[in-house]
């Protein structure tokens, strides 16, 4: 089996989300909206559920699940963003999960699966973690996500200088997402997105806002040296306005996916039919 | 018999927060999924089939690979 391309420098990951532990509380409302979001898909179901694994909940997701009555262990990259979970934490790379079988019954990723290399190895994992039956519960930004800013930014570097680098990382498509459950072993699979604007009387406020939840640039071939002092300010006014202000999109995928189990719905067996169906088609009503 | 590890004079000045231990019976080697001995002299929980120790920080593991020790001899 061949490694999966780097396509996001870890390390890197791991120093923003260090550095985004001081000022994650900044942009708690955001990731708050995002967990509760998710959460609600709990009151969809009848289970109950009593051991949860937070992937990288930034301090926002354990104590929210906590909340409902569920025992939760948080993982993440970086220990200081663990201290802000309370309870027990490890720190933990989700491309090298460190549970064993069937520790779970629910786990849950907040906008934090979207810096792994190997999503499809993370996710199988994840189902292994889980018990037969448990469920994965995650959301991560999809493609069209800070599209504005993209845009502005390859505009504006283009213009600045000969060639324009990646500073938005490649967010994956609403249409993947379903398939990798499905590739990953997960049964019911489903992948929908929700879109969030949320609007910045100080465009710069959304770059301030980024950085502060440890999304800054980890792309393994963005450029790293400083960029052009007017690169930033030119992208900013190059934003499309709404009432003065510069909206910043956020496709929120949600993914839900069971471990599988006998007692779900499974599909019949070809061939298993009673009943013709070139029969039923040719009665007339 | 583990062998006895020794501790380093400077040790005690730093108190070490128990890990909790519902981890520990959940926590398995990141890199070979195998079984975990904790050695709580040393603060680290031992995969042999991989050959590390991952060390316990404040009552956290960090069950990264490379944080891990590598063991001798392995």
């Amino acid at each position: 089996m061949s490694a999966p391309s780097q396509i996001f420098d870890r390390a890197a990951v791991r120093r923003h989300r260090d550095r985004a532990a001081a000022s994650v509380a900044s942009v708690a409302d955001i990731l708050a909206d995002t967990a509760e979001r998710l959460l609600d898909r709990l009151d969809d179901t009848t289970r109950r559920f009593t051991s949860a694994l937070d992937i990288g909940g930034r301090g926002i997701t354990a104590p929210l699940l906590r909340a409902r009555g569920i025992a939760t262990v948080a993982c993440d990259l970086s220990a200081p963003m663990l201290a802000l979970s309370g309870g027990p934490a490890v720190v933990a790379d989700e491309e090298w999960l460190p549970f064993g079988p069937g520790s779970f019954d629910l786990v849950v990723a907040n906008l934090s699966l979207h810096w792994v290399n190997d999503l499809p190895g993370a996710l199988i994992q994840i189902r292994r973690a889980l018990r037969p039956d448990g469920l994965l519960l995650a959301s991560l930004p999809a493609f069209g996500t800070l599209a504005e800013l993209r845009g502005a930014l390859t505009e504006a570097e283009a213009m600045l200088s000969e060639g324009a680098s990646p500073r938005i990382s490649p967010f994956p498509d609403l249409r993947d997402l379903a398939g990798l459950l499905q590739r990953a072993g997960f049964a019911l699979p489903v992948a929908d997105v929700e879109d969030i604007r949320i609007l910045y009387a100080d465009p710069m406020h959304l770059l301030r806002d980024l950085r502060a939840a440890g999304e800054a640039n980890a792309v393994q071939l963005r450029d790293r040296r400083t960029p052009p002092r007017a690169l930033f300010p030119a992208a900013l006014a190059g934003l499309p306005e709404q009432d003065g202000r510069a909206p910043a999109t956020l496709k929120l995928a949600i993914m839900t996916g069971w471990a599988p189990a006998p007692s779900q719905p499974q599909p019949l067996k070809p061939g298993s039919a009673t009943h013709s169906l070139a029969e039923a088609l040719a009665k007339p009503d | 018999m583990m062998p006895d590890t020794e501790t380093l004079p400077g040790d005690s000045a730093v108190p070490n927060v128990a890990v909790d231990p519902r981890l520990l019976e959940i926590l398995v080697c990141p890199v070979t999924k195998t079984t975990l001995t904790y050695d709580r002299a040393a603060n680290e929980l031992v995969s042999k089939a991989a050959g590390l120790a991952f060390p316990i920080r404040d009552g956290i593991p960090i069950m990264l690979p490379e944080e891990a020790r590598h063991l001798d001899g392995v």
